[in-house]
């Protein structure tokens, strides 16, 4: 326990070295993905690249700007908004990029993959998510909609890993990453419905979603070597 | 399992490569090279010269000619790297 009483005494700054550190993952993966989707314009690259982008946006959100979270209850509630809705997003476009072939027509391209009449929906939903949780002080509209994103990706990514995984080395890392975020996601809804936000289960959520992270900076290193 | 975009992004590989070897080559030969229907073959070369990726010259016969461009090049360079991409995230 002496590595956690350490943790929980250093919370703060470990905190933003947290979120400054999963930033820095999401930057180096959207630029080296950017480049990619320059050249080739796929759908799916692009939806990928959006995915990190907007995770890194909601982890400085919620982190180096709710550091200042004393200064009034407003600021609290609309850097819970900002944080809520950036992560809802990005969960959403991860699981875009997975499902995008089988909802657009061949033909179908949009010049901006932030704003669209598909994307339109994500951003309402997102939107509505995070009002309601600011609304009824919970975080559970947000807890429920990612379990159910990732229980699909999970299944997507078990269904891939199957096909091609012994011809494409990353699709295994890629299904652990999405098992991995799936387990946060329930036991983030754990701790807030029956341990009353244990240090210990948050803990452990700080690391699964670290590994989460650096398993993807790992496959896009690898393969964009 | 090949998929659907999969198959666009080696068509386009293929009619840059068709461009490359030729360095400069007409819309007829290009058409014919990349066994595209016409309709296609009209979508994918707009595509291309949309993205930049291919430039169409008109000589002083008023012949129309397409080359690749430097982006045209760096897509081949890296289009083992972009399909590997894909493929190992499964998009």
């Amino acid at each position: 326990m002496g590595l956690y009483s350490l943790i929980l005494e250093n919370k703060w700054a470990l905190e933003i070295l947290y979120a400054l550190a999963i930033s820095l993952i999401c930057a180096v993966i959207v630029f080296k993905i950017d480049r990619f989707y320059r050249l080739s314009t796929h759908q799916g690259i692009r939806y990928f690249r959006n995915a990190f982008f907007f995770y890194g946006i909601a982890f400085i959100a919620r982190y180096v700007l709710g550091f200042f979270s004393d200064i009034s209850n407003n600021y609290l509630y609309a850097i819970q908004i900002i944080f809520e809705y950036f992560l809802v997003m990005a969960g959403f476009f991860l699981f875009y990029s997975l499902i995008w072939k089988k909802i657009e027509l061949p033909k179908e391209h949009y010049k901006s993959s932030l704003f669209n009449m598909r994307i339109a929906i994500f951003h309402l939903m997102a939107i509505v998510i995070a009002v309601f949780d600011s609304l009824w002080h919970t975080y559970d509209f947000m807890f429920f909609s990612q379990i159910i994103i990732f229980i699909y990706a999970a299944m997507i990514a078990y269904s891939n890993y199957r096909r091609n995984g012994k011809q494409r080395m990353f699709l295994k890392f890629y299904f652990i990453a999405m098992a991995l975020i799936l387990v946060a996601w329930l036991l983030n809804l754990s701790a807030a419905l029956f341990f009353q936000w244990h240090p210990f289960i948050l803990i452990n959520i700080g690391i699964i979603n670290v590994a989460f992270f650096i398993l993807f900076l790992y496959g896009v290193l690898k393969v964009t070597r | 399992m090949a998929t659907k975009k999969r198959e666009r992004l080696e068509v386009i590989r293929d009619m840059l490569t068709i461009v490359k070897d030729n360095r400069k080559i007409k819309p007829t030969r290009l058409l014919y090279g990349s066994n595209l229907s016409p309709q296609m073959f009209k979508e994918y070369i707009d595509e291309l010269v949309n993205k930049k990726l291919v430039k169409l010259e008109v000589d002083e016969k008023e012949k129309k000619f397409f080359s690749l461009t430097k982006k045209g090049h760096d897509f081949l360079q890296e289009y083992k790297l972009i399909e590997n991409f894909v493929e190992n995230f499964g998009l």
